[in-house]
């Protein structure tokens, strides 16, 4: 009680003193409905099949289309046996040809396309949980070579068996957060009579060499027992052959890993690490630059390389590990070494640890401090200047690998010249709406007509690579329009702002999102890489973010629901002004909702300009304007690309349009009821009149019709809550969310001399 | 923090009502007196520097600072004659002294009367003040040992040993400092010592062992009291255990009780290691066999089981304080607690088990020990835990001064803080919990009092050094499972011998040094020889103790060892845990207790984290402990008016007599005979038949008439949970 009540005061302290917005948005709630595709059952098909799948999701009302990642992989709806489709599900055909992997569903509907569901494709049988199976009495038996798609219940434990032959080896593996589950799992293989011989609990797979012939069993739960639809499994059992190596199932990538590989590095590693070379005296020979693969193996490994290098020389390091998605943190060290009378004298020349983040990571706290996206990385990248001519020893361990013995902790080793370049990663821009949400987090790129969408671009750097990277993404939906705010020389972050015109069509399109940049005077463009959360979190405080990449780029528009608020440029612009000027910018603004609050806060997005004070926008007015004081900016001459945005309350009406439709419903439904009341009377006065040989033929007439006269007061009964739960849902509420304005491009010119 | 509480309490009440007698016959005016030889030895006789009178780390009555026990002898001269304005000593007239005045009783003294006027030590005060009061006098020696005689022997009961102290100086000079030494016993019930040496054994056969100190130094006699009784027969030895602790019962003259029955065994066997009643079908079962290792089968099938991980999970987790602070702590509670349970699931050896844990590098989720750092944050507070717990050693008193009773000194103390100081820490992606690495640099602690930085050194053994790139701990951890550490695999299993045995060789388990000795030192060294042989195989010394027929003795007394307590020659009886007994009583009740976030069946002994406590007042209420400390003391295990009256009349005690689907309600609707159904009973709750007169008891209770069949079952039920004999594993 203590706790909860302490942790409620906290809260309450917290969301008074930070939340810095008008206290109107105290009552509302975060980001406008989108569309969001959260489970699909079963998660996953065997190549060459078709599986029947339903979704379930948020927003996915009228769902239609399902597609995927992968042009291979198509949807139908289920028909039910009226030639009708079914609602929320499809059939999902898999050709024999599509490689085993993990792939994007995502469901069209009115508001636009979906947020993305992981979907497996595999080899294995494909099997689904069909009964409760949380006792050792209820195991689900479970055929060798197969995938069981399934779903954990709070405080239970899923129980499975399987027949085994002494010696063989069978191996059990857990897809959980790597295909988008909330789920971290304890897997134990125990005895027939449900009692534990191996249990694995981090994510790891589970080899096992069965001690005897008989049935053995598989137990399954959450780490802290939470259970629910989001806690889903693929559970793989197969046999390998002994000292063969596991392939596990396969997992969607860590969004650090956008930065792995170098361009133009070969798959595989020139040189391999030779052991053993744990010590100074046992160093492996290698020479510059050099490309090597080892592994952190045993426990406290550590792998050390001799090389000759002159004074002035300069060599950049790169290690990749964490970014395999590997549970490390490799740290180099560069020594000179001196042999002297008295022995070797060792001089640290450098020492690698960490990529850092460019930008601040959020600390998860209950007030947002950051994007929750790192795209930093445990790994190592860095600069290696040589002091001294000689002899230098490099020194490569994993932090974390002091106890650990597990060969699969591989890395690999690059040394080589500058190769000046840059890796990009973008997520969808998030500010603070409300202390403790994070809801907007997995907004898909999903449009209505009149929003601008920004997206926020992380750059990593390489080998001293610091000039502009221009940003553009193209291959949009009709009516969309993207536009960059450059990285500009030296920095790490930019903008990317994606605006459906309000007249735009509901279209879907795979996009090309690209970076470029002129390096040692060629042009080099490189994709950014996009990641979202696997899901909506209204709670921070209870919950961590989980961040992936994305395997392609999706953008759709709605074609049927509008921004509440377009704000654009007067005019389009360029608008010009001499350096140090003061320049204004008219706003007109589209407001196709109420608001709750007379302003909102607007800060400046953009090429070196977001120092602009934050400023208040009328939202009850149609025109303002922004005032840049260049002067106080020291803005150079050039031309310029920004944006505003800020956090408004709208008084958001969902789909208003199914109030149209569900009155049309109702009033079909009451007249049919008044229509068969009249037959029925007409039928029952018959009856009564009817001759003895006609009256069986007059009773059945009578029954039928009242028969139908039930159906159609009963469809009557759902017209009307239909009509009820759309009015209720189409009711305004004040939901707070990001509006970003059009891009608008500034021309600052030198004063006239 | 209790436990140093308890020590600066343990020595007031050591030296409250003790002073020195006068001892006029010894003229102290023959030769200069020296401080350190002389004064000080007095003073701390008299107790003037203990917690809560003078001693400074008890923050020393009315600013008269001495350093405890007076170890810092330099400091404690500056302090009493040149503090305070220099009033508390006046060398031209010493009687009129602040020391002595107060120390004698003429004036009002809050610790009462320590040095009566013209005792032997008042006299060596004032002489040393009339002489000048100096620090030390010219050619002084220094103390190089200090031995007491007799320092081992056989004692009988009712006896009296008289000690005679001797102090060796470096000028080759020999005192006998037997009236200046402290004596204390490690066994009160067993001897008792007068300030002037004399041991008095009392009634109680055994071993026993007294402590003499002077200046910093320690001498130990160990004694042992025969019983004297003839011991005609010995159970056959089944192993080491039974040839060492046989002869000691031998020795001491004190007969062992019998083997216990096949009932008493397995229940025993079955709490010890699974923490859990027997099934009716396994009580059936044993006790129907007739093959000759069933025992031993039954230990096998134990150390097999996931109720042998589970049991031990929760002994291991409570000492590792996996405790719940805040809510957020679930997700590294449990993997906390999963981790030590597989590990002990797949007898992970215990040496490979504390460097993973000592060592430990990541995340929580990723490597769950790192939540032993989540917990214990700080270099001293690490040291503390992995020497009390992991090696029987408390260290906490050598931060601040020179161990009492030990050898520690504070370069000890920092040099083994040394080794945790290059713990690196960097945020993790989850809120209140750190990512733990190995932050390079050459690892030293600074001793807070000589300022000097300290390089890593594991009690008194020198460890070479330890080159920046790595890891100090995974020193330590090869330093600990050295086959030669002393200490290690002697804390373990004294621990575990405690487990089985209720009583350590040593005690407290956590309290091994060389002023303490064990009671049955060839035993513990035969044990401590057989772990370090094995391998650190935990499974194998339960196996070894429990496969003894040590272990297997009943705990019914014969005429001559109802009085023994300490050489294992019968059983002793101790109370079921809390969480074993609330899982005992679910199980003859035929019920579940519920816990949060759990699933339903899941048994008390498999809790991982002290949450539960606070909605169970049934654990709470018999002790469960809270994570709070590394001493198993922190699990209570008394008896409290509380225990009777929840036993008697707790509503969930009720609630689980009256269960609808339990065993009371289920019996009451059987239509098996009457006898069939209190067989039923007895055996879920002692796994043993009832005797003829217990059914003939039981029947004639159920046949009563006025009370449904329903309530005559919950009564029987709750009687046989109050017997002594369902509430104690025996």
């Amino acid at each position: 009680m203590k706790i909860s009540i302490r942790n409620v005061v906290v809260k309450a302290v917290l969301g008074a003193a930070l939340l810095g917005m008008t206290p109107a948005v105290f009552a509302q709630s975060v980001c406008l409905p989108a569309p969001r595709l959260l489970t699909t059952m079963p998660m996953g098909g065997k190549a060459g099949t078709q599986v029947e799948i339903t979704i379930a999701g948020d927003h996915l009302e009228d769902a239609a289309e399902l597609s995927f990642s992968d042009p291979r992989l198509t949807a139908t709806r289920k028909l039910d046996a009226a030639g009708k489709p079914e609602a929320n599900k499809y059939v999902v055909s898999i050709p024999a040809d599509c490689p085993v992997g993990v792939y994007e569903a995502r469901v069209m509907t009115r508001l636009g396309m979906s947020s993305s569901r992981v979907f497996s494709v595999g080899s294995l049988t494909e099997v689904t949980q069909s009964k409760p199976n949380t006792s050792l009495a209820t195991a689900i038996e479970l055929p060798m070579n197969s995938v069981c798609n399934a779903v954990i219940s709070a405080r239970a434990v899923d129980h499975y068996s399987f027949e085994a032959k002494k010696g063989q080896r069978v191996i059990v593996d857990c897809a959980t957060r790597g295909i988008d589950s909330k789920l971290d799992a304890t897997v134990i293989i125990a005895d027939a009579a449900g009692r534990d011989l191996l249990v694995e609990r981090r994510g790891g797979v589970l080899d096992f060499i069965v001690p005897a012939d008989g049935k053995y069993v598989i137990k399954l739960h959450e780490l802290t027992y939470k259970g629910g639809r989001e806690f889903y499994y693929r559970l793989g059992l197969w046999q390998q052959p002994t000292g063969t190596p596991i392939v596990r199932q396969p997992l969607t990538k860590t969004v650090n890993s956008f930065s792995w590989p170098p361009v133009g590095l070969p798959e595989k590693a020139v040189l391999v690490e030779a052991e053993p070379n744990n010590a100074g005296d046992k160093a492996q020979k290698i020479s510059l630059p050099c490309d090597v693969a080892g592994a952190f193996f045993p426990a406290a490994d550590v792998d050390v390389f001799e090389f000759e290098a002159k004074k002035g020389e300069e060599w950049w390091i790169e290690v990749g590990s964490e970014r395999f998605g590997l549970p490390t943190d490799p740290s180099v060290l560069v020594q000179h070494v001196a042999k002297t009378p008295e022995g070797e004298k060792l001089t640290d020349v450098a020492e690698f640890s960490d990529i850092p983040s460019p930008v601040k990571v959020s600390s998860n706290g209950y007030a947002y401090d950051g994007p929750p996206y790192n795209a930093g990385s445990a790994d190592v990248l860095g600069k290696l200047a040589i002091k001294e001519d000689g002899l230098h020893r490099l020194q490569l361990t994993d932090l974390f690998g002091g106890t650990r013995t597990d060969a699969r902790n591989v890395y690999r080793l690059v040394v080589r010249k500058a190769a000046p370049d840059f890796a990009l990663v973008a997520w969808a821009l998030h500010m603070e709406l409300r202390n403790g949400d994070r809801n907007a987090l997995s907004k898909p790129l999903a449009l209505r007509g009149g929003a601008t969408m920004a997206l926020e671009v992380i750059a990593i750097r390489r080998d001293g690579f610091d000039g502009d990277i221009e940003l553009s993404m193209s291959g949009l939906p009709d009516g969309v329009t993207a536009t960059g705010l450059k990285i500009l020389k030296g920095q790490s972050r930019g903008l990317l702002l994606v605006s459906a015109n309000q007249n735009a069509p509901r279209g879907l399109a795979s996009a090309t999102f690209v970076g470029r940049a002129e390096i040692n005077g060629a042009n080099v463009s490189h994709p950014v890489a996009l990641a979202s959360m696997a899901w909506p979190i209204p709670d921070a405080w209870g919950e961590f973010p989980a961040p992936r990449l994305m395997a392609d780029v999706p953008v759709s528009v709605s074609g049927i629901d509008l921004a509440p608020l377009t704000i654009a440029p007067q005019g389009g612009g360029p608008f010009e002004a001499n350096v140090g000027d003061k320049l204004t910018i008219p706003l007109f603004m589209t407001r196709r909702s109420e608001f709750s609050g007379a302003t909102m806060e607007l800060r400046t997005a953009g090429d070196g300009i977001e120092r602009v004070p934050v400023f208040n926008l009328p939202l009850t007015a149609d025109q303002s304007q922004a005032v840049i004081d260049l002067g106080a900016l020291k803005t150079q001459p050039g031309n310029y690309m920004i944006a505003f945005y800020g956090g408004a309350v709208a008084k958001y009406r969902h789909n208003p349009e199914a109030v149209g439709v569900a009155e049309a419903i109702k009033q079909k439904a009451m007249q049919d009821v008044t229509t068969i009341e009249a037959e029925l009377k007409k039928a029952t006065d018959e009856a009564q009149a009817a001759a003895t040989e006609k009256k069986a033929e007059a009773d059945k007439l009578v029954a039928d019709t009242t028969a139908r006269l039930t159906a159609a007061k009963a469809a009557l009964t759902a017209a009307d809550a239909q009509l009820k739960q759309a009015t209720t849902t189409a009711q305004p509420r004040d939901i707070v969310d990001i509006v970003v304005s059009e891009p608008i491009a500034i021309k600052v010119k030198a004063p006239a001399k | 923090m209790p436990s140093l509480r308890f020590h600066w309490l343990s020595m007031l009440l050591l030296f409250v009502g003790w002073s020195i007698s006068p001892l006029s016959s010894l003229s102290a005016a023959d030769r200069p007196m020296s401080f350190t030889n002389d004064v000080m030895p007095v003073l701390t006789k008299a107790g003037c520097n203990v917690g809560l009178c003078h001693a400074k780390a008890g923050g020393g009555q009315n600013g008269f600072q001495l350093s405890v026990l007076g170890f810092e002898v330099r400091e404690d001269y500056e302090h009493l004659v040149h503090e305070g304005r220099g009033r508390r000593i006046s060398a031209t007239e010493p009687e009129s002294s602040l020391l002595l005045r107060k120390a004698s009783g003429q004036m009002p003294h809050g610790g009462g009367i320590r040095l009566s006027a013209n005792s032997e030590g008042y006299n060596i005060v004032r002489e040393w003040l009339q002489q000048g009061a100096q620090f030390s006098v010219p050619n002084e020696p220094h103390l190089v040992s200090f031995q007491v005689q007799p320092n081992r022997g056989t004692v009988p009961m009712k006896s009296q040993v008289q000690l005679k102290a001797t102090a060796k100086f470096s000028d080759g000079s020999e005192r006998d400092v037997t009236s200046l030494s402290v004596y204390e016993p490690n066994d009160v019930a067993m001897a008792e010592a007068t300030e002037t040496g004399l041991v008095k054994v009392l009634d109680i056969s055994g071993k026993f062992s007294v402590m003499a100190r002077y200046q910093g130094r320690f001498a130990v006699f160990s004694a042992s009291v025969p019983l004297g009784a003839p011991v005609e027969s010995l159970p056959a030895s089944k192993n080491f255990v039974d040839d060492l602790v046989f002869a000691n019962l031998k020795e001491l003259g004190i007969p062992p009780s019998a083997i216990c029955d096949d009932a008493t065994f397995l229940r025993r066997v079955l709490l010890d290691i699974g923490g859990r009643l027997p099934s009716d079908e396994e009580a059936k079962a044993f006790l129907g066999s007739t093959a000759p290792d069933k025992r031993d089968a039954v230990i096998e099938d134990l150390l097999r089981s996931p109720d042998y991980a589970d049991f031990f999970a929760n002994k291991w987790t409570a000492l590792l304080k996996n405790r719940r602070d805040d809510a957020s702590d679930i997700i590294s509670n449990f993997a906390f607690y999963a981790w030590v349970r597989d590990s002990l699931l797949a007898n992970k050896k215990y040496d490979q088990f504390v460097r993973e844990l000592l060592a430990s590098t990541g995340t929580v989720i990723g490597n769950p020990p790192v939540a032993w750092y989540k917990r214990v944050k700080e270099p001293k507070e690490q040291i503390e835990d992995v020497a009390q717990l992991f090696l029987g050693v408390r260290m906490q008193c050598a931060q601040c001064h020179h161990h009492p009773f030990e050898r520690w000194s504070q370069d000890d103390y920092y040099s083994l803080a040394a080794f945790f100081t290059q713990v690196g820490r960097k945020p993790s992606g989850v809120r209140g919990e750190d990512l733990i690495f190995h932050k390079r640099g050459i690892a030293a602690a600074t001793n807070i009092k000589s300022g000097v930085a300290l390089k890593p050194a594991a009690l008194g053994d020198a460890i070479p050094p330890i080159p920046a790139d790595e890891d100090p701990r995974l020193k330590l951890a090869d330093w600990l499972s050295n086959s030669s550490n002393p200490f290690f695999a002697r804390a373990l299993v004294n621990r575990y011998w405690k487990h089985f045995f209720q009583r350590g060789l040593i005690e407290p388990e956590d309290d091994i040094r060389d002023s303490n000795p064990p009671t049955n030192p060839e035993l513990l060294a035969a044990l401590e020889k057989h772990f370090v042989a094995s391998g650190f195989d935990l499974k194998e010394l339960v196996r070894t103790i429990t496969r003894s027929n040590a272990y297997q003795l009943s705990s019914t007394p014969n005429q001559h060892n109802v009085v023994d307590r300490q050489n294992y020659s019968r059983y002793y009886p101790r109370r079921l845990q809390a969480e074993v007994m609330l899982d005992a009583i679910d199980r003859l009740a035929g019920t579940q207790t519920d816990f949060a976030n759990l699933p339903p069946g899941t048994r008390a002994v498999a809790l991982p984290d002290n949450s539960y406590n606070r909605q169970s007042p049934f654990l709470r209420v018999f002790g469960r402990p809270e994570g709070e400390s590394v001493c198993e003391c922190e699990r209570v295990q008394t008896s409290s008016l509380a225990q009777s009256l929840h036993l008697i009349n707790a509503p969930d005690i009720k609630a689980k007599l009256a269960s609808a689907s339990g065993r009371a309600a289920r019996l009451s609707k059987d239509t098996r005979p009457p006898e069939e159904r209190v067989r039923e009973l007895y055996l879920a709750a002692f796994a043993r038949e009832p005797r003829s007169v217990e059914l003939q008891t039981a029947l004639g209770f159920l046949s009563e008439t006025g009370t449904s069949a329903n309530d005559n079952y919950q009564d029987l039920i709750w009687a046989l949970i109050n017997t002594k004999e369902f509430l104690f594993n025996h």
